[in-house]
């Protein structure tokens, strides 16, 4: 069970800062910093700078991507935005737009 | 699942708006709005506005608490605002500081101020007996040990009453009440029944 969940119909306008699991349903828009993984359903906004452990995109994500483990993006989800992460890998039928960043 | 949750560690510095139930376990400088429940757990800590449908507070709050149709405060919650709502519940052990206006919808309110009047009612109730005892002569408990023990409230009434009569009356609730567990009923008319019944039974025999 993720330690926060963004529901659907919830909108954060602001910072957001945990240690935990995010799952993001809702909308957020500005930050969002986890020291775990952060996942955006397939109906989650997110508009925001996102610096976690891993993130998993279903819905749509805006904003630059900093991830110590990995980024996946799946079918269905659309990220615009530059990314850093260690890996990455982009569903057939995800979108993306942006510069990737992979330290080699 | 709709519902969110704001989890233990998460801190967010902004406005946290929209539809579903909310649980913040974590703290949240900014407001918080729903059109569903607000629940916010024991360490939550929100620096704002909440409002909601219903509000379970046992964290702590720096700002107003507006409820559409209850807010209950639990033991361990602090509060430092204005809480308005149609329903409002402070358990003990909670802190507030700030206006409290029970105010909103006009059915539910009513509903609950009358067991809340006979509640505050209650207490004066019992606090009068001792005043009564006080002042009746010093016969008196060695005949409530008497009549302590018996099976019905009335039977109580019926033995104590003479000795009501004989005895003086400064006291305005008669000592009698005393063994009535029940909500006393007006004293007047229960006074008139039992001695016109006593008559009666005194002009047959």
């Amino acid at each position: 069970m993720a330690g926060t969940v963004i529901g659907e119909g919830l909108t954060i306008e602001g910072e957001v800062v945990t240690e935990e699991e995010v799952v993001v349903n809702g909308t957020v828009r500005g930050t969002l910093s986890s020291a775990d993984a952060v996942s955006v359903g397939a109906g989650g906004v997110v508009e925001a700078d996102i610096q976690a452990s891993a993130l998993s995109v279903a819905g749509q994500v805006t904003g630059n991507v900093n991830a110590q483990d990995r980024i996946d993006i799946q079918a269905g989800g659309r990220l615009v935005g530059d990314v850093k992460a260690a890996r990455l890998t982009i569903a057939d039928g995800a979108s993306f737009k942006g510069n990737v960043d992979m330290e080699v | 699942m709709n519902g969110s949750i704001i989890g233990k560690t998460t801190q967010i510095r902004g406005n946290v708006r929209g539809t579903g139930p909310v649980e913040v376990e974590g703290r949240v400088e900014g407001d918080v709005s729903t059109d569903s429940s607000v629940v916010l757990a024991e360490g939550a800590v929100v620096r704002g506005n909440v409002s909601g449908t219903t509000l379970r507070i046992a964290g702590t709050v720096a700002g107003d608490l507006t409820a559409s149709e209850a807010l209950l405060l639990e033991p361990g919650a602090r509060v430092v605002g204005d809480l308005v709502a149609p329903r409002i519940g402070v358990a003990e052990g909670a802190l507030v500081k700030g206006a409290v206006r029970t105010e909103g919808m006009a059915a539910a309110p009513r509903a609950m101020s009358r067991p809340s009047a006979a509640r505050r009612v209650e207490p004066t109730a019992k606090e009068a007996p001792p005043r009564a005892e006080r002042a009746t002569p010093p016969a008196k408990p060695a005949e409530r040990a008497a009549a302590s023990p018996a099976s019905s409230p009335s039977a109580a009434k019926r033995r104590s009453r003479p000795s009501q009569q004989t005895a003086a009356k400064p006291p305005p609730t008669p000592p009698a009440k005393r063994f009535a567990r029940k909500p006393p009923p007006p004293v007047v008319p229960a006074l008139a029944k039992g001695t016109r019944g006593r008559k009666k039974k005194a002009k047959r025999k």
